[in-house]
């Protein structure tokens, strides 16, 4: 029994494949997690403060003094737009929400009529959504519930104690403002996501696994290439008039036209299982599809090329459709990862299709928003496909 | 039809071939004998372009290698080393596919599919998959996707490694029989018998050069190899073998086998005086057995070393 533990020990830490997968693999997502969930960090289990758009239109005194407040929180961080612009940035998914203080803000507060600010949000964007409430709505609330109790009271006291002494006067305003603060209406509109009725988690269920299942199979279509290099037929293959490059594109061409096929069937399967409306952007989805196939595709063929045995290519492949997928927004929602893994999640293909996918189905976009990422894709597929060609050249 | 011209090729610092000339005529059938290694399967992807040489020419029928790639492969046929064959489709799904790389009009595809799949003997077995056969079948059918697009030459990569005798046999058949027919064969073994049985010219290729080449005939000549004459004694007394010995150099004690091993000129004439110097010697013969010149002894004699070494 013993001979055959260290038997079976030997062979384990002399496949290095085992190895990888055992110990690096899960260290290397652990780490990942660890930054997207957030127990690494100080933000309120994000390791970054919430960024929100302001739109000050008022520019009183008071939406300045707001303003001000709201920028010393630690956990926010806002930038200054204006409101269309600040409307379109969280429509295209750039900012979670903005906060848009209209024209009459501090008249209204001193008036007490109804106050005149909207937060503007994307609903997907939950925690970043609750950070705000925890903090956003507290300073807001107590700055300008402030304003607007002190003016009725000095109102009431103006008219009915004329001759009161302003230490009295004072005291009872501080006294009465502690106790009576929450008096501001803050008019919530959720701006993305309204016009279709495809639930948000059925979207990163469906885009997210079907890219990573994609990555997959592509990566099997990639290793099929040194599977034939190594049984001879490869060989075979150049014996006859087709040329190098040729063998390249027909796999390539496979490639793709699986990752379509794959893609349409999860696409319709979420469709008719879940109700998911296919419908809403037809022509974006087809191209939004076309582009994630070439770009999974080419990224198959490269890690084929890259690769010198199928062995490794199974292993290098493993590894990358893993890390790729975790950053890139496959296994947890993208916006709840740090700023830093969002940025390298830029480089995944993962990140750039399920975002596409985000914009069709979530964020309702036109097609003219949509292209750039659909460009991106193609790019990304091209430079792969450019890149397997010449590695090719030298390896058959 | 083939001139092969002071080729040479190396791979990083190895030199797979060095200097290697040859000439091949039409209708002949052309061995390339060496040990695994020796750079026989270089010379093979040469001669089908898959590998540029570093040096030297290579001509086939009339074309220069280097200047129509093309059309060399469309006369020539090369069965690799490997079963390269995908597994999963049927015979016929495979010639289908290979034959169909030359663009080849499908109904005249179909009929040479048929053909070649009778001329390797498994038109019975066409339907069924390539797992689902013999070592010795699929080695036929490796065979027969090379014939698809009437190729004037054939080369055959070691086609009988691994092959048991009876689809060896097979494959021995098929050879001649499109030797008959007018093919020119170019046949890379590092099996003496298979060379000696069809080839009417060999090169024996060792280390990357060409160390010898000719027919049988003109082999045994340069190699001045002899035939082998080896004699079990009843008793291998130590005085009787030295006996044996001392009186004449050309009778050899193989203690390995304990026997004695005489060379040769012509063992029909030499063989009464051996036994006679053996029995005045002393010695009991229990059995005699004969070897007469072939590669094995070329070769050993031309590079000292045996062949599957």
């Amino acid at each position: 029994m013993f001979k055959l533990f260290k038997k079976d020990l030997i062979l384990f830490f002399h496949d290095r494949r085992s190895v990888m997968l055992t110990f690096l693999l899960p260290v290397i997502l652990i780490t990942l997690f660890a930054f997207a969930y957030g127990s690494i960090g100080t933000y309120n289990g994000r390791s970054e403060p919430v960024k929100l758009l302001v739109a000050d239109l008022d520019q009183t005194l008071t939406s300045k003094k707001i303003i001000y407040k709201i920028d010393s929180l630690k956990d926010v961080s806002i930038t200054l737009s204006d409101s269309a612009k600040s409307k379109e940035l969280v429509t295209k998914g750039k900012y979670a929400c903005a906060l848009i203080i209209y024209k009459g803000f501090q008249d209204s507060l001193e008036s007490a009529k109804t106050t005149r600010v909207e937060l503007v949000y994307d609903r997907s964007r939950e925690m970043e959504i609750g950070i705000l409430q925890q903090n956003l709505i507290s300073t807001l609330m107590s700055s300008t519930g402030e304003i607007i109790v002190k003016k009725n009271i000095e109102k009431y006291l103006k008219d009915q104690f004329a001759d009161i002494d302003k230490g009295t006067r004072d005291n009872i305003l501080n006294t009465v403002i502690i106790k009576d603060n929450n008096k501001l209406a803050l008019k919530w509109t959720s701006i993305v996501g309204m016009k279709n009725n495809t639930k948000l988690g059925l979207i990163q269920a469906v885009a997210g696994t079907a890219i990573l299942m994609l990555l997959f199979s592509v990566a099997l279509v990639g290793t099929s290439i040194l599977e034939e290099k190594e049984n001879g037929t490869i060989n075979r293959l150049l014996y006859s008039p087709l040329k190098g490059s040729s063998i390249l594109y027909g796999k390539m061409l496979f490639a793709f036209f699986i990752s379509i096929l794959q893609l349409t069937s999860m696409f319709l399967f979420a469709g008719l299982m879940f109700k998911m409306d296919l419908s809403i952007n037809i022509p974006a989805l087809i191209l939004m599809i076309l582009a994630t196939a070439f770009a999974v595709s080419s990224l198959g063929i490269f890690l084929a090329a890259i690769a010198k045995t199928r062995q490794q290519a199974q292993n290098l492949s493993t590894i990358l459709i893993l890390i790729m997928s975790a950053i890139g927004g496959s296994m947890i929602p993208l916006f709840i990862m740090p700023s830093i893994l969002q940025k390298i999640a830029l480089l995944s293909v993962n990140y750039w299709g399920i975002q596409g996918f985000y914009d069709i189905f979530w964020r309702a976009l036109p097609l003219e928003l949509i292209l750039p990422k659909i460009l991106i894709l193609m790019g990304i597929g091209i430079i792969m496909t450019s890149a397997s060609i010449q590695l090719f050249k030298k390896r058959l | 039809m083939i001139q092969v011209r002071s080729v040479s090729k190396s791979f990083g610092n190895i030199e797979a071939v060095k200097n290697v000339s040859f000439t091949i005529d039409k209708g002949e059938i052309f061995g390339i004998l060496g040990p695994n290694g020796a750079g026989k399967s270089t010379i093979v992807n040469i001669l089908n372009t898959l590998v540029k040489p570093d040096k030297g020419d290579v001509i086939i029928d009339g074309v220069n290698i280097n200047d129509d790639v093309d059309s060399i492969k469309l006369i020539m046929g090369v069965v690799p080393q490997e079963i390269a064959l995908y597994e999963e489709l049927s015979a016929y799904e495979n010639l289908m596919f290979w034959g169909g790389l030359y663009n080849i009009p499908k109904q005249e595809l179909k009929a040479n599919v048929n053909n070649t799949l009778e001329i390797v003997d498994l038109v019975n077995r066409k339907d069924d998959r390539i797992k689902n056969f013999s070592g010795g079948m699929k080695r036929r059918i490796n065979i027969a996707c090379s014939l698809l697009h009437g190729p004037k030459i054939l080369v055959l990569d070691e086609p009988t490694v691994g092959v048991d005798p009876q689809n060896r046999n097979h494959i021995f058949e098929v050879i001649e029989r499109l030797n008959n027919e007018g093919m020119t064969i170019i046949y890379t073994t590092h099996y003496m018998e298979e060379a000696e049985r069809f080839c009417d010219k060999i090169a024996i290729i060792d280390v990357g050069r060409i160390i010898a080449q000719g027919t049988l005939k003109e082999l045994r000549k340069i190699s001045d190899a002899k035939d082998i004459l080896t004699i079990k004694l009843a008793d291998s007394d130590n005085k009787i073998i030295y006996g044996i010995t001392s009186a004449n150099p050309l009778f050899k004690f193989d203690h390995t086998s304990d026997t004695l091993k005489v060379e040769c000129v012509n063992i029909s004439s030499d063989i009464s005086i051996i036994i006679n110097h053996i029995q005045n010697s002393g010695g009991i013969i229990e059995s005699i057995s004969t070897q007469g010149t072939n590669l094995e002894s070329i070769y050993l004699k031309l590079t000292g070393k045996e062949l599957r070494d």
